[in-house]
Formats: structure tokens, C-alpha cells, sequence
């Protein structure tokens, strides 16, 4: 460039800050980046900025997806054909998926109501759309068009349809920054299948997060499925993350599921853990209830005739309230009657009634 | 009367026109960070803001002064989203730096102000890789960071003619009057 043409000034700024002063400044506001004590002002200023763009985002997006979109389907046309193939051989495939996965459910779903499981939290999610993104060296964020005022909080896991991508972290009235599961700062819980192997996911912004804290004696291969494990209460459990891949170094990465460079809606999870209570006494066996069992009835007369052999077994109890004895008898009927055999399934109903807390989350959820 | 307002009129040119150092790598560093991707994220934004602390800490080291610097570095800090003070220092390094050989900066033109800049984006990208690696007391991928440098590199032409044309326009006549 023709800097050399330029003029340049030898005089300096009598009234500047010394340039000594400035780099202990900076190094002060490092740490006290590093200690969290100062990112609370930072991240309000953000989100201010945010929210007064976000109206100017949302304009820019549709032309811009559009171009990347279009960009994107150039490289496609050459192999429309057998992208065609693909996907029917794979849409038959996820139909026969599909059937199994609603006989699996149901199955679940009648072993957790014979069990008297207790129930997966209910999670509300708010839809969002995807108004910006970021790729910087040290941070990958989206940018959400849902804040504060319709119920996004920071610390919530954001998903799309294939899994988990981050949760928020800087919430706005109407904008919230996504923390991705790639960045260098995101480090969650997670679970690996089948063996239950509990492991740390932690982002270096690369594609594929690598798993740590792994235990010596967990056996991990190529293929393991790997979900959020909801340890500490901060993620719900179960969330699809990806599968493991050997990283070629002795460690182990995960091949996310979700690519968020392409996500456009995303569902925020609402996930607060319920306390979990007691079930109403009415709702408990009569032992559980702290009521003595009933003694066996007299086989001879209170028994009526059209009751099934096995029902007499049941306790009777001598329950000073009708509520209870009636669901005692519900609580008590399910070990009483035969089980489907896997073969009979897609969904045997449930026999006594799923237990139901106050915030309406029941068994069958 | 006139002689008056005019004067006070000039004075506030004057003053505004000082500050457009420091205006213009705020402004870079608010373009460089709006959240949109032409490449689907593929590529990281270059850092603009720091053709702003380049050009004028050679040109004009009275207007682009450390405070000007670390207010830029502040900016990018903000608006970027990531851990705070990490560009403010990456930056306020960058430009102790070019100051202390200032000398052998300036005198670069063509492809050599390229490179002379491209040394500044280095001495930012690598300060800001360490106090990352640091602060995690972990090695981060070095890709990322390797891209940022390239792309800050591929546009400081554009954006230096463009500040060159503010230069020429509005600072180099507050020079001339003073």
C-alpha cells in the first residue's frame, strides 16, 4: 500500500494515557474476565445490542440464507439422482424404524406404569428462529429471536431436529446468544451407550467435541451412542448428542448429530426440574399408606362367584375411606393380571392408573 | 457574530474529527461482528478494527493514541460476544508493537505494507490465541485462528483504501489547518 506516501506525525498526545498503563488495564480486565466477576455487564451490554438488531437481522436473513441456500444447491445438481436413491432407500428404512420404535414405546410405557416408575420431566420448548451466527476463533454462537419475554433463560438446551447443538447463554428481552456444543467454553454432562459411561463433552472448536474425564475402567468404541446425561440438573437427560469417534490419538471425539451451520428452527427446552414428591396416600398401596393388611377373606361366602381365581388373593383393606380401598385395588391389580408378551405389543393399556403429580407430569409422558 | 458561530462550528469539526480514529475502528469492529454469515459460518469475520489502530498509529499516532487503542479493543470485546479483555490486550499489544518500530513500518509500501501488516494481525491473532490457551490452560485448535488471520490479512486492502479516503478527506486538512 502506499503508506510510505503518507505524512506521518512524530508529535505525540501530551495529555495520553501511557501505553504501560493501558496494557495493565486490559491485562486487569482479563482476569476479571476470567473470574466471571465482570461478564454479567458484558453480556447485558450484548444483549442491548442484540435486541436493537435484532429487527435489522431478521430483514438480513431471508436474502442471505437464500444465497446460501442457493450456493449450497449448486454443487447439488450434479447429484440430484442419487441423492433421489438415497433417500428412498433411507425413507424406507426409518418407516420400518418407525413401527419398532411405537411398539418399543409402548412397551415402556406398560413396564413403567407395572414398575410405578417415576416420570420423565415434562419439558415445554419455545420454537426460535435462527436470526445470526457467528464462527469466531475463540466463539461459536447462533443468535435466537426468542428471549427473555417469551421464556428463554440461560442455562437452557437448545435442539434442532437432530440433537442437541448448545444452550443459551446471554438471554436479551427478545434475542438469545447460543453457546455451541463445538465452542472452546461449552462443556456438558453426557452419557455414553450402551454401557452407561458417564463422560465430559468439551468443545475446542472443531467440529467434533472431544469426550474427557472419562473413567479408566469405561470401556468406550466407535459407534456409542452419546446423550445428555442431566447430571446437576442443568440439561435434561436423554438428549440425542451424537455417536463416538476414535480420534486416532487413543482419545475419543463425538460426531455431533445437529449441524448447526445449517440449523434455521431450533426449539428451546424449558427444563426445569421438578421437586419430586410423595404420590398422595390415596394413590399408594394400603402398605405403603400405613394401613395393616387386610387379613385373607373367608373363602366361603364373601367371595362372589364371577370373580376370577387370583382376584381373592388381592388385600381387601379394611380402609376407613372408600378412595383408599378403591385404589388399593388398582395399585394391587396390575401384579394380578398376566403381562403382554413382547409379541402381543404395539401398546397394552396400562392397568392402574399412572400416578400424576400437581404440575399435571404422569407416568405416560 | 458569525466569526464566532463559525469558529465554534470548527471547533466541534475539529473535535469530532479527532475522535474519527477511534469512531472508525468502533465502526469496523460493530461491521465485523454483525452476525451473518455470508459463508454459512464456514469462514471467520476478519478483524477490521485492527486496520483502524494500524494505519492511524503510523499516520497519526496523536489521534490513534494507547486509550484509543484499548477503547477499539473494548469494542471488539463487547460486540464479538466472547471472553472480555482478550482483543482489548491482544490489541493494546499489537499496538506497542507497531509503535516501537514504527519507524520501519511506515516505510513499507505495496505489497510490503501488506506484510507489514499482516505482522500486526499476527502479533494480535497469536496474543489473543495465548491468553485464550491460558485462560483455558488449554491448547485450542489453531485452525480457527489461522483463518482469522488470513481473512484479516485479505481484507486490509479495501478497508485501508477506505480509511485512507476518510484520511485524505476529513484528518488531513484538520492537519493542514493546524
Amino acid at each position: 500500500m502506499a503508506n510510505g506516501a503518507w505524512k506521518i506525525a512524530r508529535g505525540r498526545g501530551n495529555a495520553q494515557l501511557p501505553l504501560v498503563v493501558v496494557v495493565a488495564l486490559a491485562l486487569i480486565l482479563v482476569l476479571l474476565g476470567m473470574s466471571k466477576a465482570q461478564s454479567g455487564m458484558f453480556d447485558q451490554v450484548r444483549a442491548h445490542v442484540t435486541d436493537f438488531l435484532a429487527p435489522t437481522l431478521e430483514w438480513a436473513r431471508g436474502p442471505i440464507h437464500g444465497f446460501n441456500r442457493w450456493m449450497g444447491s449448486i454443487g447439488e445438481i450434479f447429484s440430484v439422482y442419487e441423492q433421489n436413491l438415497k433417500l428412498k432407500e433411507e425413507n424406507a428404512r426409518l418407516r420400518q424404524w418407525r413401527n419398532a420404535e411405537i411398539v418399543l414405546e409402548g412397551r415402556v410405557r406398560h413396564y413403567q406404569a407395572l414398575l410405578k416408575a417415576v416420570p420423565d420431566s415434562k419439558l415445554n420448548a419455545v420454537l426460535a428462529r435462527v436470526i445470526g451466527r457467528s464462527s469466531k476463533p475463540f466463539l461459536q454462537t447462533l443468535i435466537l429471536n426468542a428471549g427473555t419475554r417469551h421464556n428463554a433463560q440461560p442455562g437452557q438446551a437448545v435442539i434442532d431436529a437432530s440433537g442437541m447443538i448448545g444452550r443459551i447463554y446471554i438471554s436479551g428481552q427478545r434475542t438469545s446468544w447460543v453457546i455451541l456444543l463445538t465452542d472452546l467454553n461449552s462443556r456438558i454432562p453426557v452419557t455414553i451407550a450402551p454401557g452407561n459411561v458417564q463422560a465430559i463433552l468439551t468443545g475446542d472448536n472443531t467440529r467434533m467435541p472431544m469426550l474427557e474425564q472419562l473413567a479408566r475402567t469405561a470401556t468406550v468404541k466407535a459407534g456409542d451412542q452419546v446423550v445428555s446425561s442431566g447430571d446437576g440438573g442443568l440439561l435434561p437427560q436423554g438428549l440425542p448428542v451424537g455417536t463416538v469417534v476414535s480420534d486416532g490419538k487413543g482419545g475419543w471425539r463425538v460426531a455431533l448429530l445437529a449441524d448447526a451451520s445449517q440449523s434455521q428452527d431450533v426449539e428451546i427446552l424449558n427444563f426445569a426440574e421438578p421437586p419430586e414428591q410423595l404420590p398422595p396416600d390415596a394413590q399408594l398401596p394400603v402398605e405403603a399408606a400405613g394401613f395393616k393388611p387386610m387379613p385373607p377373606p373367608p373363602a366361603s361366602s364373601a367371595q362372589p362367584p364371577q370373580t376370577q381365581p387370583g382376584a381373592a388373593t388381592s388385600s381387601r383393606p379394611s380402609a376407613p375411606n372408600p378412595a383408599t380401598a378403591a385404589n388399593a385395588q388398582a395399585a394391587a391389580t396390575p401384579a394380578l393380571k398376566p403381562v403382554a408378551p413382547p409379541a402381543q405389543a404395539p401398546v397394552p393399556a396400562p392397568t392402574s392408573p399412572a400416578p400424576e403429580s400437581d404440575d399435571g407430569i404422569s407416568a405416560d409422558q | 457574530m458569525a466569526l464566532a458561530d463559525r469558529t465554534g462550528v470548527s471547533t466541534a469539526l475539529r473535535v469530532f474529527v479527532r475522535q474519527l480514529p477511534l469512531l472508525s475502528g468502533i465502526f469496523c469492529a460493530f461491521l465485523a461482528n454483525i452476525p451473518i454469515s455470508i459463508a454459512g459460518g464456514a469462514l471467520p469475520p476478519p478483524l477490521l478494527a485492527l486496520v483502524p489502530v494500524y494505519f492511524w498509529c503510523l499516520v497519526r499516532p496523536d489521534l490513534m493514541t494507547p486509550a484509543a487503542a484499548f477503547g477499539i479493543g473494548l469494542a471488539e470485546d463487547v460486540l464479538c460476544g466472547g471472553s472480555p479483555g482478550v482483543w482489548t490486550l491482544s490489541f493494546a499489544l499489537t499496538y506497542a508493537v507497531v509503535a516501537r518500530s514504527r519507524d520501519s513500518f511506515a516505510g513499507l509500501s505495496g505489497l510490503g505494507a501488506v506484510l507489514g501488516f499482516s505482522v500486526a494481525a499476527l502479533v494480535a491473532c497469536v496474543s489473543a490465541y495465548t491468553i485464550m490457551a491460558l485462560s483455558h490452560w488449554n491448547l485450542p485448535s489453531p485452525g480457527p485462528s489461522v483463518s482469522e488471520l488470513a481473512m484479516t490479512v485479505l481484507f486490509y486492502i479495501p478497508t485501508a483504501m477506505a480509511i485512507g479516503a476518510l484520511h485524505h478527506r476529513l484528518i488531513g486538512p484538520l492537519r493542514s489547518d493546524a
